[in-house]
């Protein structure tokens, strides 16, 4: 298991896709800290919520994923990929955590810069600052819904083989469907891997997020299990699929 | 037990069947030519041998065991499948790490089978700048990382220019020479006929012929042999009183379906100098165009 999780780690690293989407990750969660910072002035109790959760790399590690897995199909690297091992199951398995340890490391690294930008602006506007304790726990949450993120998404696009059907469904399941629910019926809404869960775990109020007033979500420990069993039912339906499909 | 084993494999997609009850064997230390005219079925036969494609039915094993089940598939089986693909971003040189990586080979071997293939200098270019006949090159070295017991090359020529498909035939050759079982997919026969000690014909999904390449190419019916005399009226008659038929041959000279030993003893004890005495053989064109009833490309 230990060189196909190399071997897949290797594969993040020698394309131009990870290393675009990395920064791009930083980029746009720098724009948003600092955005924020200047222009909003938050509570102490609002300010970790409000400018210290703006880690994008939830979503770019979510899509990288899923690059990582239908771009097997589409550049038709499934065959070396296959022959090199042929247990489909540990091939799976390690993509699946190559791309889980890919997403807690890139969220560190955009929750380090933010936190270093976020302090400098908010403290030289004399707003208040967060505990450096709140802070870490903070990007731990923000770090552990990255890894979480990485695997779902090599999860998904085992199933969605199309690449860019995928890509697009989970921008549209993440900006315009779930929020929609999230509006009309938040109780259903808070079950949602790609918003209602993931506001749980990293615990943001669910109203920034559009969801009807009042709705509460899951404590972050049932969101962390019911994100699994996200996880365990799209990885178990992807590894079928892999299983049963001829190479051609 | 032979290093390549097909057994009754079948394999259909939807209602186009692609390979029908197919069976034959590769041995080690020879090259095996799989021939047959596009959509023959050898692509298909070849996935279902390294457990990409699942047969219907049969089964397809190296020494006994299917390809999945090898302990260290890569170190027995090394694989060019056609239309071999990289990822277009990627180097050369990583696309044999990843691969070296997760075949447990150790990383001295990329440089190796590069230099093998010819590629040390473009390692570090991205692949999307490789012409064809440099990505077949990095596919055949993919194949060699693992110092494989049983080389599969599928349309191992396509791309290469004439240097490189001597390339290939020598290194087909070698391996083959070293122990190693090759089988090699074309529907050039002209490439294949110098280079395989035995050939696998198929046609629609179907076997035609198998068997070394020189009772393939011979008469169906035995052994032809062409002699020419000085005398060729008598050396019919002496023939005839052999027991043997000889007949006109188209050119001069006389067809005689015996072997070229049969005929030259004929000759010798009527004393009539021969001027020409060849085993008649089919080439593999006409023998694949009788086979499989298609003219080959």
């Amino acid at each position: 298991m230990i060189p196909l999780l190399r071997a897949e780690l290797i594969k993040l690293r020698t394309t131009r896709t990870f290393l675009a989407l990395s920064g791009a990750a930083i980029a746009t969660s720098l724009l948003t800290v600092v955005l924020t910072a200047l222009l909003e002035e938050p509570t102490a109790d609002q300010v970790l919520s409000d400018v210290f959760t703006s880690d994008t790399s939830t979503l770019f590690i979510l899509v990288l994923a899923i690059v990582g897995i239908s771009g097997e199909w589409r550049h038709r690297t499934i065959t070396s990929s296959l022959l090199a091992s042929p247990d489909r199951l540990r091939f799976l398995a390690a993509k699946a955590i190559a791309f889980a340890a890919a997403g807690l490391l890139l969220s560190l690294a955009v929750s380090l810069a933010i936190s270093v930008v976020g302090y400098v602006i908010l403290s030289s506007r004399d707003l208040p600052t967060p505990e450096m304790g709140e802070l870490a726990g903070q990007v731990l949450r923000n770090a552990f819904l990255a890894a979480l993120m990485g695997g779902f998404g090599v999860g998904l696009g085992a199933v969605v083989r199309n690449q860019p059907v995928a890509i697009v469904g989970v921008l549209l399941f993440s900006f315009v469907l779930e929020p929609l629910l999230g509006s009309l019926a938040g109780e259903v809404a808070r079950f949602g891997p790609f918003t209602g869960l993931p506001l749980a775990i990293q615990g943001i109020p669910a109203e920034e997020f559009g969801f009807e007033e009042g709705t509460e979500l899951l404590a972050a420990g049932v969101a962390t299990i019911a994100m699994l069993a996200w996880i365990g039912a799209f990885f178990a339906a992807g590894y079928t699929l892999l299983r049963l499909r001829d190479v051609e | 037990m032979a290093a390549i084993e097909i057994r009754g494999v079948s394999k259909h997609f939807g209602s186009v069947q692609a390979v029908r009850d197919l069976s034959f064997e590769v041995e080690a230390g020879r090259v095996t030519g799989f021939l047959g005219p596009n959509g023959a079925g050898k692509s298909t036969t070849l996935r279902v041998l390294l457990g990409l494609v699942h047969a219907n039915d049969g089964s397809a094993t190296f020494d006994g065991r299917r390809y999945e089940e090898l302990p260290h598939a890569s170190s027995h089986v090394g694989a060019v499948l056609e239309e071999a693909s990289f990822h277009p971003g990627r180097s050369g040189c990583n696309h044999l790490r990843v691969l070296a990586t997760a075949g447990r080979h150790p990383e001295a071997r990329v440089d190796e089978v590069l230099e093998r293939v010819g590629l040390s200098g473009a390692a570090n270019r991205r692949v999307k700048g490789y012409s064809m006949g440099m990505r077949q090159r990095l596919a055949i070295a993919a194949a060699l990382l693992g110092d494989p017991d049983v080389l599969i090359l599928d349309e191992p020529t396509n791309g290469l220019d004439p240097p490189g498909i001597r390339w290939m035939r020598e290194l087909v050759r070698s391996e083959a020479a070293s122990g190693r079982a090759v089988l090699v997919s074309s529907h050039l026969l002209a490439e294949v006929s110098q280079s395989v000690d035995d050939v696998v014909v198929i046609a629609h999904g179907s076997l035609r012929a198998h068997g070394p390449i020189a009772s393939v190419l011979g008469s169906p019916d035995g052994p032809v042999t062409r002699v020419r005399s000085a005398e060729d009226d008598r050396l019919a008659r002496l023939l005839r009183e052999g027991g043997l038929e000889p007949a006109s041959a188209d050119g001069g000279g006389i067809l005689v379906r015996a072997d070229p030993a049969a005929v030259g003893q004929v000759a010798a004890d009527g004393a009539v100098a021969l001027v020409e005495l060849v085993a008649q053989s089919r080439s593999l064109e006409e023998v694949f165009f009788e086979l499989t009833g298609e003219e080959p490309d």
